[in-house]
């Protein structure tokens, strides 16, 4: 379904998206960084200052936790509506849809890259110094990345089917948020909602990241390892989803 | 004359085809729409089939069917290993990129290899008469130059069968002048071409052969003055 010319494609058009939403605005690609540091200082003005959650490291835990989880929300919030939103040209041209899905999370990636980049610079001036654990970051990355994958195709494939999704995706989540172990950590809920609290990938993976660059620790590399097969097999039965209705999606009229 | 053309090659057939869209009828059931109902024909190498019907007669629908857009959901569509692509003008273009921008990304979108797009950027510039806009926004463009650079974009697509929707030339007059001359250039030679159209003189002047539809079926199928006779009597029937 993907030729080397869907790939350049892909490329351009990522390429193209990020130069046309830089453009859009005085101070361009800036944004992305300005971005997320105004939605964090607001987290630590309210947890940090205001409520004076005091634990130790309060602010780089809570940082951290933020950052990552950000990557995953809007990559799912923004790739769910991608197929929906350019039904439009899929009339007009054939393109494998899996095209849309996969630029939008090439343009989040894109993102994310530059702010994690300023998290670990913070991270290292706040004294928290590159371990032998951060061998495991790239692996804990590119988990998160296909967890990401996996659950941006598969809302993309349904949406079109069923446009009232997205309100709910956005809805929970906005719960998750609330759930991920991003204000507090796991250890410190009740014993007996753990086993629950768990079955949330992006809690144990926002734990991993500060076994990593908090504790220098290895992250729970069984949980990791289910989280990544079971978001392969998510993404080999999205991509057959989408191949499945890839000359239907065209045709339904909302 | 007859005989050459019997041995040319067929390279789309069309039997019976029909091809439905969802309509959502309430909150619980969706309808289909038979967009296409009964469709036959033959496409033969090197030849510019027009194909005429009134609006709403399914044109559009059968366009997006050529082109692998959209599937039949009844009837077959045997394409016998030829590329088909609709002439899309503007197709993705982007306010706030270049026009070099828009040229290489709306040419990828259409199929053109990047590298290929590339090679030809000097021809598109050329042909467009943008000079030195073509590296400006095309938000600054006026609707005549954003026209000139989108045809000149899509006049570089070069498929085994081309499918032209209805519209031949474009933008501000002289530039009208140009494209429409261009594309009839291109309609009249070796090129296999599909002409979708609802006014009978465009068919008469560019096709060799036909194609009447009416309701999303095959109404007649064969040289051009036969069909278009056809088609006009009906009309004067039916207005």
């Amino acid at each position: 379904m993907l030729t080397p010319h869907y790939f350049d494609l892909i490329l351009y058009k990522a390429y193209a998206d990020l130069r046309s939403e830089a453009e859009k605005t005085y101070i361009g690609f800036l944004w992305w960084i300005l971005d997320p540091i105004i939605f964090m200082s607001i987290f630590y003005i309210v947890f940090g200052l205001l409520l004076k959650r005091g634990t130790e490291d309060f602010i780089p835990f809570l940082l951290i936790g933020l950052v990552v989880w950000r990557w995953f929300q809007n990559t799912v919030s923004h790739g769910a509506n991608t197929i929906l939103i350019n039904r439009g040209l899929m009339r007009q041209v054939y393109l494998p849809k899996i095209i849309f899905p996969i630029v939008v999370i090439l343009i989040d990636l894109t993102k994310f890259a530059f702010v994690f980049i300023l998290l670990l610079i913070y991270l290292w001036i706040e004294g928290f110094p590159i371990g032998i654990s951060y061998f495991a970051l790239p692996i804990l990355l590119t988990i998160q990345l296909i967890l990401i994958i996996a659950l941006t195709c598969f809302a993309a494939a349904l949406v079109p089917f069923l446009p009232d999704l997205k309100i709910l995706i956005d809805h929970a989540l906005h719960i998750l948020f609330f759930l991920s172990g991003i204000f507090f950590a796991g250890s410190s809920i009740p014993e007996q909602y753990q086993f629950y609290f768990y079955l949330n990938p992006m809690a144990s993976i926002i734990e991993g990241y500060r076994e990593i660059l908090m504790y220098n620790q290895w992250p729970n590399g069984y949980a990791l390892l289910v989280i990544g097969s079971l978001s392969l097999l998510g993404i080999v039965g999205s991509y057959r989803l989408l191949e499945h209705y890839d000359h239907v999606y065209p045709k339904i009229a909302i | 004359m007859n005989l050459q053309k019997e041995r040319r090659n067929t390279l789309l057939s069309l039997r019976n085809v029909g091809a439905y869209y969802w309509r959502r009828k309430n909150y619980f059931r969706r309808e289909r729409l038979w967009a296409l109902k009964n469709i036959s024909f033959d496409l033969h190498q090197g030849e510019s089939l027009g194909i005429i019907g009134r609006n709403g007669a399914g044109k559009s629908t059968l366009l997006q069917l050529l082109a692998g857009i959209i599937k039949p959901d009844q009837g077959t569509l045997i394409n016998h290993g030829a590329q088909a692509a609709l002439l899309s003008l503007q197709i993705g273009f982007a306010p706030h990129l270049t026009g070099r921008e828009n040229a290489i990304l709306s040419g990828m979108m259409l199929g053109i290899q990047k590298a290929e797009i590339e090679a030809k950027i000097d021809n598109i510039i050329q042909f467009s008469g943008l000079g030195d806009f073509f590296d400006d926004p095309i938000n600054f463009y006026s609707t005549g130059m954003k026209a000139r650079l989108g045809f000149s974009v899509a006049f570089q697509l070069d498929p085994d069968i081309l499918l032209i929707d209805e519209i031949l030339g474009v933008g501000d007059a002289e530039f009208r002048e140009k494209s429409s001359t261009q594309m009839r250039e291109k309609i009249r030679s070796n090129k296999t071409i599909i002409l979708v159209s609802h006014s009978a003189r465009t068919v008469e002047q560019l096709c060799d052969r036909a194609v009447w539809i009416e309701n999303g079926t095959t109404m007649e199928e064969g040289d051009t003055a036969t069909v278009l006779q056809s088609y006009e009597k009906f009309l004067k029937k039916h207005g």
